[in-house]
C-alpha cells in the first residue's frame, strides 16, 4: 500500500487550522505519518473553477495529483470539496488516454507529469476502509458521551456514488458509525443529508439565501437537542460556524451549536484537547462545550 | 446539447426537492434546463446571476425520474456564460484569488496568528510557502487563457434580492402557476 500525502486545499489551512492539526495528529497516533504536499495548490473548487473553465480546473487538479504521485503517496484529502475535484480529475484522466495527454502537455511546462498510478482518498472513506469501525474503537482511549448531528455533505456522498464503493446505499450509514467507535451517539434528524448550502459557489453569490439553507439544518438539529455538528468538509464547516455568526448578526437569533470535523471528534476520543486540536478556534463560542469536555463530558 | 438534457420532460421534480429554490423563489432549475434546450440565448438575462446560484448539491439529480445529470448541465451552462464574458463579480474575486495566489481562500493574518498557537508553520507548505509552485501555477493558467479570461471578463451585477425579486416577478408568478397545473 502507497503511503499518504495530506492535500491541505484552501479552507482548512487558511481559515480552521484546527483541522489540519488534528489530522496529524490523529493519524501519528495511528501509526501513519502524513507526508507534506509541498507547493500544492487550491484543488481547484470543483462548483467554480470548473464551471468557469473546465481545462484549466483539470489542469490544476492533476498537478495537485502529479505533485503526490512524485512521491510515491496515495492523496488524503480532508476537504469534501477537493475530493470531488480531485477524484473526478483522476477517474477522467485515468479513463481517457487523449485528454491525459493533453494535460501532461501542459504540465511537462512545469516539470510535473499525471501518471495515474495512485489513488485520490478522502479521510472518513479511508479510515472507513482502511482503518475500519473496530480500529478506531480500539485505538480510542476516551469514550465520548456526546449526541452528535453528523453532517456527510454532498461532496462526500457522490463522489463515493460515482466510483461505485458500495458505501452508497439507501441506509447510508459509513460515516455514522466512524461517529458512534469514538461513543458518541449519531442522533438522527430531520432532512440529514441536505446540503449545507455553501457550495457551488452560492456562498459567494447568494449568501443570504445560501445561510437560510443553513439555518434550515441547524433548526432541525436543535429540536433533537445535539451536543455538536460533526461534519467532513472545512467548508461546510465553515458554514456551519461563521454562518451561525452571520446568522446571529442578521437576525438577533442566538446559534451557539459546537462544529467539529470529525478528525477533531476522533482527536477528542484519544485523549487531545481541545486546544490542541483547535476546537477553541471556532466563530461560534465553543467555551460551554470545552468545559464540559473537560468536566468528564467523556469518560476515561 | 450539453450533458444529455434532452432526456427532460420537464416533470419539474428536480425543481421541488431544489434547497435553492425553495429559499429564492427566482431559483428554477427546472426552467433553466428548458431555457437551455429551446437555445433561449436572448433570455440570458434570466438565466445569468440566477445560475451561479446552484449549490451543486445533486439533489435534483437524485430525484430525476429521467437519469439527467442536471449538475453537469449547471456547471456547463455556466461554462458558456464565463466564456461570453459574464461572471458575478464576486466569483471574479474568487478567479483573481486564484491567479494571484494559488488559492481561491488565501491566508490572512487571523489564520497566520491560529497556525501559530496550533504549532503549526505561519505558512501551511503549499503554494503560499513555495514560489516555485505559484509560478508553476500562473504558468498554467496562462497556458489555459484563464488568466485572460478572468481579467477580460465584464461583471455581472450581482442583484440585490429585491430587485431580483422585481424582476423576476411575472416570470415566477407564471412558473408556479405552471407547477400547479
Ligand atoms: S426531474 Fe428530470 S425530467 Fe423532471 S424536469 Fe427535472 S430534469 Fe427534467
Ligand atoms: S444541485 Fe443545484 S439545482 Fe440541483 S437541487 Fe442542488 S441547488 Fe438545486
Amino acid at each position: 500500500m502507497s503511503n499518504l500525502s495530506l492535500f491541505l486545499g484552501c479552507v482548512a489551512p487558511n481559515r480552521y487550522p484546527g483541522i489540519e492539526a488534528a489530522t496529524k495528529k490523529t493519524f501519528s497516533k495511528l501509526g501513519i505519518e502524513l507526508d507534506d504536499l509541498e507547493g500544492a495548490s487550491c484543488c481547484p473548487a470543483p462548483g467554480v473553477f470548473r464551471s468557469f473553465d473546465k481545462t484549466t480546473w483539470l489542469t490544476l487538479a492533476s498537478r495537485n495529483i502529479a505533485l503526490s504521485e512524485e512521491m510515491d503517496d496515495d492523496l488524503l484529502t480532508i476537504c469534501n470539496g477537493c475530493y470531488s475535484t480531485l477524484k473526478e480529475a483522476e477517474t477522467e484522466l485515468k479513463k481517457d488516454s487523449g485528454l491525459k495527454k493533453e494535460v501532461n502537455e501542459k504540465l511537462f511546462e512545469t516539470g510535473h507529469e499525471f501518471r495515474g498510478q495512485h489513488d485520490v482518498r478522502h479521510v472518513i472513506e479511508y479510515l472507513y476502509q482502511n482503518i475500519g469501525v473496530d480500529g478506531i474503537r480500539e485505538i480510542v482511549s476516551n469514550q465520548l458521551d456526546l449526541r452528535v448531528a453528523v453532517h456527510y455533505g454532498c461532496h462526500l456522498v457522490q463522489p463515493l456514488k460515482e466510483a461505485g464503493s458500495g458505501l452508497v446505499t439507501n441506509d447510508i450509514t459509513f460515516f455514522d458509525e466512524l461517529v458512534e467507535a469514538t461513543g458518541a451517539k449519531s442522533i438522527d434528524y430531520e432532512d440529514k443529508m441536505m446540503c449545507c448550502g455553501a457550495g457551488g459557489g452560492a456562498r459567494a453569490a447568494v449568501q443570504d439565501a445560501t445561510l437560510r439553507i443553513t439555518e434550515k439544518k441547524l433548526q432541525n438539529m436543535i429540536e433533537e437537542q445535539v451536543d455538536c455538528i460533526v461534519n467532513a468538509c472545512p467548508f461546510c464547516h465553515l458554514q456551519f460556524d461563521s454562518g451561525q455568526q452571520d446568522i446571529n448578526k442578521n437576525s438577533g437569533t442566538n446559534y451557539e451549536i459546537p462544529v467539529l470535523h470529525y478528525t477533531q471528534l476522533l482527536g477528542l476520543a484519544m485523549g487531545f484537547s481541545p486546544e490542541e486540536l483547535g476546537i477553541n478556534l471556532n466563530s461560534t463560542n465553543t467555551a460551554v462545550f470545552i468545559q464540559r469536555i473537560k468536566e468528564g463530558f467523556v469518560t476515561a | 446539447m450539453i450533458s444529455n438534457i434532452e432526456r427532460c420532460y420537464q416533470c419539474g421534480q428536480c425543481t421541488s426537492v431544489c434547497p435553492m429554490g425553495e429559499q429564492e423563489q427566482t431559483y428554477r432549475i427546472r426552467r433553466f434546463l428548458q431555457m437551455e434546450k429551446l437555445g433561449l440565448e436572448t433570455e440570458e438575462s434570466m438565466v445569468v446571476p440566477f445560475i451561479f446560484y446552484c449549490t451543486t448539491c445533486y439533489k435534483c439529480q437524485d430525484n430525476c425520474p429521467q437519469g439527467v445529470n442536471l449538475v453537469d448541465a449547471v456547471l456547463a451552462i455556466r461554462e458558456k456564460a464565463v466564456h461570453k464574458g459574464k461572471m458575478l463579480e464576486a466569483h471574479k474575486k474568487v478567479g483573481q484569488m486564484l491567479i494571484n495566489y494559488g488559492h481561491a481562500v488565501p491566508t490572512n493574518t487571523d489564520a497566520m496568528e491560529k497556525r501559530g498557537l496550533l504549532g503549526l508553520e505561519e505558512r501551511p507548505p503549499t503554494v503560499q510557502a513555495s514560489i516555485e509552485g505559484l509560478s508553476e501555477i500562473k504558468t498554467l493558467m496562462r497556458l489555459t487563457g484563464f488568466d485572460k479570461l478572468v481579467a477580460e471578463s465584464e461583471v455581472e451585477e450581482q442583484l440585490t434580492e429585491n430587485a431580483a425579486m422585481v424582476q423576476q416577478a411575472d416570470f415566477t408568478q407564471q412558473q408556479v402557476a405552471e407547477e400547479k397545473a
